[in-house]
C-alpha cells in the first residue's frame, strides 16, 4: 500500500490533489497556490474539522505517518509550511 | 412486488435481531451487494452509494445495501456490536439478496467494507478505495482533535480493536479499483475526488457514473447477469 516519494514534483502534486479533494476547492484555484499562499485560518474550507481528513488522506497517498505532536498552526499555516513538512517526511 | 426499478426496503436477519436493507432495481435481477464504507465516511459517501445504486439499476442490475448492526436504522446500540456481527451481516445480506434473485450476488465494498466483504462469497468481488483498519482507526482518533472523540460514535473497545487490526482479506475473483490520485497498485483507476475525507458531504455524480460503469463490467464477467 505504501507508495515512494523520490519525486518534488510529485511531492506537490500530491499535496495538491490532496487539498482539491479533501476540501473541495477548484483544482485550478489549487493549481495557482504557491509557497506564500495562507491555509489554515486563511482558508474558510480550512477548519479544524478538515484537519483530521487532510492529514490521513497525505498519510496513505505518501505513505507516512504523522504524530499528532508534529500537527501545530505553524505547519498548517501555508502551503509552503505544509509542504516543508512532507519534504522532510517523504523524501528519501 | 417492484418490477420498475424503482427504490424498496427489504428486512434481513443477523443473529436473531432484523435489520434494514435499501434495495434499489428489482429483487429478481442479478444482484450487487453493496459494503458500504464504515463509521463516519458512510455518512460522507451516502450520495455517492445511492447514485452508483441507481446507476447499476439503469443497468439491469438489482443493488442491495444492508444497514450494518448498530448503524442506519438499525435497532440494536452501535456500544453493543461487535466485528463478527458486522461480518455476519455481510454474510446474511448476499444470502438474502441470493435467495430473492436466484442468484449469487456480486459484493462490491467501498472502503472500510473491504475490511468485511470477504465474509461473503459471492460470485466475485469489487473494491473500490479498500483501507487498512489502522488507517481509520487514526482517522477516528484524530477526529478528537477537532473536540470529538471517534467523531461521535461509541464503537467498543472491542470493536475499534478489531477494526484496528484488520486489514483486507483475499477474495475470489477481486477486482480492486482506486482513485486515479492514489499510487497504490491497483487493478484499475478512476478519476474523482475522495469524497470520504470531506468534512462538509459532498457528491460527484462524475466518480459515482465512472464506478458503476466500472463495477457492472465486473460483475458481467463475474457472470453476474
Amino acid at each position: 500500500m505504501v507508495a515512494a516519494f523520490n519525486d518534488e514534483e510529485e511531492l506537490l502534486a500530491t499535496l495538491r490533489a490532496v487539498l482539491a479533494d479533501v476540501l473541495g476547492l477548484d483544482e485550478a484555484r489549487v493549481a495557482a497556490f504557491d509557497e506564500s499562499t495562507e491555509l489554515f485560518g486563511a482558508l474558510p474550507e480550512f477548519d479544524s474539522m478538515a484537519v483530521a481528513g487532510l492529514l490521513t488522506e497525505l498519510e496513505e497517498r505518501l505513505g507516512i505517518l504523522i504524530e499528532d505532536h508534529e500537527v501545530d498552526a505553524d505547519m498548517l499555516e501555508s502551503f509552503g509550511s505544509l509542504a516543508s513538512f512532507l519534504r522532510a517526511k517523504a523524501l528519501k | 412486488m417492484n418490477q420498475s426499478g424503482g427504490l424498496s426496503y427489504d428486512r434481513y436477519t443477523v443473529d436473531g435481531s432484523s435489520e434494514w436493507m435499501m434495495r434499489i432495481g428489482p429483487a429478481e435481477a442479478p444482484p450487487i451487494v453493496i459494503v458500504p464504507p464504515l463509521f463516519e465516511e458512510m455518512n460522507r459517501t451516502r450520495a455517492l452509494v445511492a447514485a452508483m445504486m441507481r446507476a447499476l439499476a439503469t443497468r439491469g442490475f438489482g443493488c442491495w445495501l444492508p444497514d450494518l448492526p448498530g448503524t442506519g436504522e438499525s435497532d440494536r446500540a452501535l456500544e453493543d456490536v461487535v466485528w463478527e456481527d458486522w461480518r455476519a451481516a455481510v454474510t446474511e445480506a448476499a444470502d438474502h439478496a441470493a435467495a430473492a434473485s436466484g442468484r449469487a450476488p456480486l459484493v462490491a465494498a467501498i472502503r472500510g467494507g473491504c475490511l468485511i466483504d470477504d465474509a461473503a462469497e459471492g460470485a466475485g468481488h469489487w473494491r473500490f478505495a479498500p483501507v487498512l483498519g489502522a488507517s481509520l482507526v487514526r482517522d477516528m482518533e484524530r477526529s478528537g482533535l477537532a473536540g470529538t472523540s471517534w467523531a461521535g460514535y461509541p464503537a467498543s473497545p472491542s470493536l475499534k480493536a478489531e477494526v484496528e487490526a484488520a486489514v483486507p482479506e483475499p477474495a475470489v475473483r477481486l477486482r480492486t479499483v482506486r482513485l486515479a490520485s492514489d499510487k497504490a497498485d491497483a487493478d484499475g483507476k478512476i478519476a474523482g475526488p475522495s469524497l470520504w475525507r470531506r468534512s462538509e458531504p459532498g457528491h460527484s455524480p462524475a466518480l459515482a457514473e465512472a464506478a458503476a460503469e466500472d463495477l457492472a463490467a465486473w460483475a458481467k464477467t463475474c457472470a453476474v447477469s
